[in-house]
């Protein structure tokens, strides 16, 4: 074991704090790219600055959630976290220097502050894990980045204070004696790690380009639905404006999308119309192949549920993974798997003549209305929500095209 | 304690935060900033987006689209709203295309579609003719409209088997209006109705999936029909 005046606690901070640096500065770098509404791919990898890639799914996940950033109404897309932790590891690896080059000459209340405040990002980052865990059923390589970085820090910065009461002991009696600091330290160190935590935040914001005046040029609804279309009604507790949904039960972008609208609260305040939209060629003339297999056979158990089908579209999107799988495999093993939930009769519906026509004029619905072929599609009253004002930038959105429905 | 303990360290670590701070808040405004401008131009190449439609298959020739939109066209199913259907003279007005040109038109749709028996100088529709009707009606797919070509035989006179024609498409149409409980069918059926001047079939008809599998069917009896289909065209 190292000594009390070791300098190794601090090479370890120091290190640690440059990863976390290097991806917190991924982190925002995607965050800030998207801000042209455009798409792109994520750096989604446990190799520090390794390039982006278009499989970065639990990533975009994490960036389009509620918890990737602050003041979501106020700025398109909010202030991501990831520039705190960037103001944050930034502190870090300065204190982290300053005790690496002092060694042992450093005060004990500059090691001790350092112990006190360094082990912050690891109380954020198992914070964070566990919303990832239990909030968005997947952990991205970038965050996990974080919290190992953040990790090393904690422990870099313990083991610093853990020095301090080594230097007391028999042991290292003959260690130089560490000079005690002055309070001013924490007291001075402290408002400065604030300030250097918020300093990228405010220049991101100062920054950021005015998106308002693309919210509503995405289109209008061409024809609005009539009995004769077969929407289903799913209104929520107190809906105060009308919404049109098209969506596809197994398309995780939908899932997420209606998770991030129930997370929001927005769900509740809306007067939901649901047209299904199923990626599915079984019953999807608009596609050559399936993206989704086994996309119709849910739909169409949601449309069996009646009443029930906004309980059976969210079964369908906390399934979702075993679903698809299950239409991958085949039409019986997702028969199967529908029936077990819900039952026989409904697998019965899903068969019947009806059923198949109410999700053909559904798609007929989409097709006079010449909506994108992808999911979801969202329209707030007449007026098409732009895709990318679905995810990231949804709150502000909602904000400035409806601010009723944003609790 | 040396200067270099007092001054230099915490010296060097307060200039390194700052450094780094500062190399750092320029990236994140450069990148925003870079993202604005992408904003505020658009796309040289925006990649294109399917967009949803009715279907359009093979068949779906231009010769075959342009008939079927000059008989859409002028037999009240877009636009105005004040007439219903098609009778002979204006098929061969509008459509501009002789008899053969006509029922040939209709050949990719054998299997897609399905010929209505009638009876002779009868237009109601039999247990046969309704399970056809229902079920081509509700195989649709991706179909915008759907078509019925009601004739009649030889038998009679024109005005009679013209008067026939037209009252067996409407029989299809009434029981489509029941079976569909559509507000808005009648944006979506197309009648023509041809007596015996125009386009009768020939005997190699009595092929086709008809509403009486098994019976007799000569040149009369398959012109006591009514052809009904889909068409999976965009017009």
């Amino acid at each position: 074991m190292f000594g009390p005046n070791s300098r190794i606690p601090a090479a370890i901070s120091l290190v640690a704090s440059g990863l976390g640096l290097t991806f917190a500065a991924n982190s925002t770098l995607d965050y800030s790219t998207h801000l042209d509404r455009r798409l792109h791919d994520l750096h989604c990898s446990f190799v520090p600055g390794a390039g982006p890639t278009d499989a970065a799914e639990a990533c975009r996940t994490a960036m389009y959630s509620p918890y990737a950033a602050l003041f979501r109404d106020k700025y398109w897309g909010g202030i991501p976290i990831s520039l705190f932790a960037l103001g944050a590891f930034t502190f870090f690896a300065g204190f982290a220097l300053y005790l690496l080059l002092s060694g042992g000459r450093a005060p004990r209340r500059a090691v001790g502050f350092f112990a006190f405040v360094g082990v912050t990002p690891l109380v954020v980052s198992a914070a964070m894990a566990i919303i990832s865990a239990t909030q968005l059923g997947s952990f991205c390589k970038t965050c996990v980045g974080i919290y190992i970085a953040s990790f090393l820090l904690a422990l870099g910065a313990i083991l610093g204070a853990l020095g301090l009461r080594r230097s007391a002991s028999a042991a290292f009696s003959d260690a130089p004696e560490r000079a005690q600091g002055s309070w001013l330290v924490p007291v001075a160190f402290l408002p400065a790690l604030g300030a250097v935590c918020l300093v990228p935040a405010a220049v991101y914001a100062s920054s950021m380009p005015d998106h308002r005046p693309y919210l509503d040029k995405c289109g209008t609804l061409k024809k609005e639905a009539v009995a004769g279309d077969s929407l289903l009604k799913m209104p929520g507790n107190k809906p105060v404006k009308p919404a049109l949904f098209f969506e596809d039960p197994l398309c995780p972008t939908c899932r997420a999308f209606h998770q991030r609208l129930g997370a929001e609260g927005v769900l509740e305040r809306l007067d939901v119309q649901l047209a299904l939209f199923p990626l599915d060629n079984e019953c999807n003339w608009m596609l050559s192949s399936a993206m989704h297999p086994g996309a119709c056979i849910v739909s169409k158990a949601v449309i069996c549920g009646n009443e029930r089908a906004r309980q059976v579209l969210e079964w369908a999107y906390d399934e979702q993974d075993s679903l698809t799988r299950a239409g991958k495999a085949g039409a019986p093993t997702l028969r199967a798997l529908i029936e077990k939930r819900w039952g026989a009769e409904l697998t019965r519906c899903i068969d019947s003549n009806d059923t198949k026509q109410t999700l053909n004029k559904q798609l007929h619905f989409a097709a006079d209305n010449g909506i994108a072929v992808s999911t979801p599609q969202v329209f707030l009253g007449k007026q098409r929500i732009c895709d990318e004002d679905t995810d990231m930038g949804l709150r502000f959105t909602l904000k400035h095209l409806a601010p009723e429905v944003v609790p | 304690m040396t200067a270099m303990d007092r001054v230099v360290a915490p010296a060097v670590g307060a200039l390194a935060t700052a450094l780094t701070l500062g190399a750092l808040s320029l990236s994140v405004s450069a990148s925003v900033k870079s993202a604005g401008q992408r904003l505020s131009t658009p796309e040289a190449e925006k990649a294109k987006v399917a967009v949803a439609d009715h279907a359009e298959v093979p068949y779906c020739t231009p010769r075959f689209k342009q008939v079927l939109e000059r008989v859409l066209h002028s037999c009240g199913l877009s636009g105005s709203e004040d007439r219903r259907g098609c009778k002979p003279a204006d098929v061969k007005t509008f459509a501009s295309i002789d008899d053969d040109d006509f029922n040939e038109l209709f050949t990719p749709l054998k299997e897609r579609g399905g010929v209505v028996l009638f009876d002779m100088a009868k237009d109601e529709l039999d247990e046969g003719a309704k399970k056809l009707l229902i079920d081509r009606w509700t195989d649709r797919k991706g179909a915008r409209y759907f078509f019925v070509v009601a004739r009649a035989s030889k038998t009679g006179s024109a005005d009679k088997n013209r008067a026939l024609s037209h009252r067996r498409a409407n029989s299809i149409m009434y029981f489509l209006k029941e079976l569909s409980k559509d507000s808005e069918i009648e944006k979506k059926v197309g009648l023509l109705w041809l007596g015996n001047e125009f386009a009768q079939l020939s005997k190699e008809y009595c092929t086709w999936p008809s509403s009486r599998t098994g019976k007799k069917c000569d040149d009369e009896s398959i012109n006591r029909s009514a052809f009904v289909s889909w068409v999976d065209c965009r017009l």
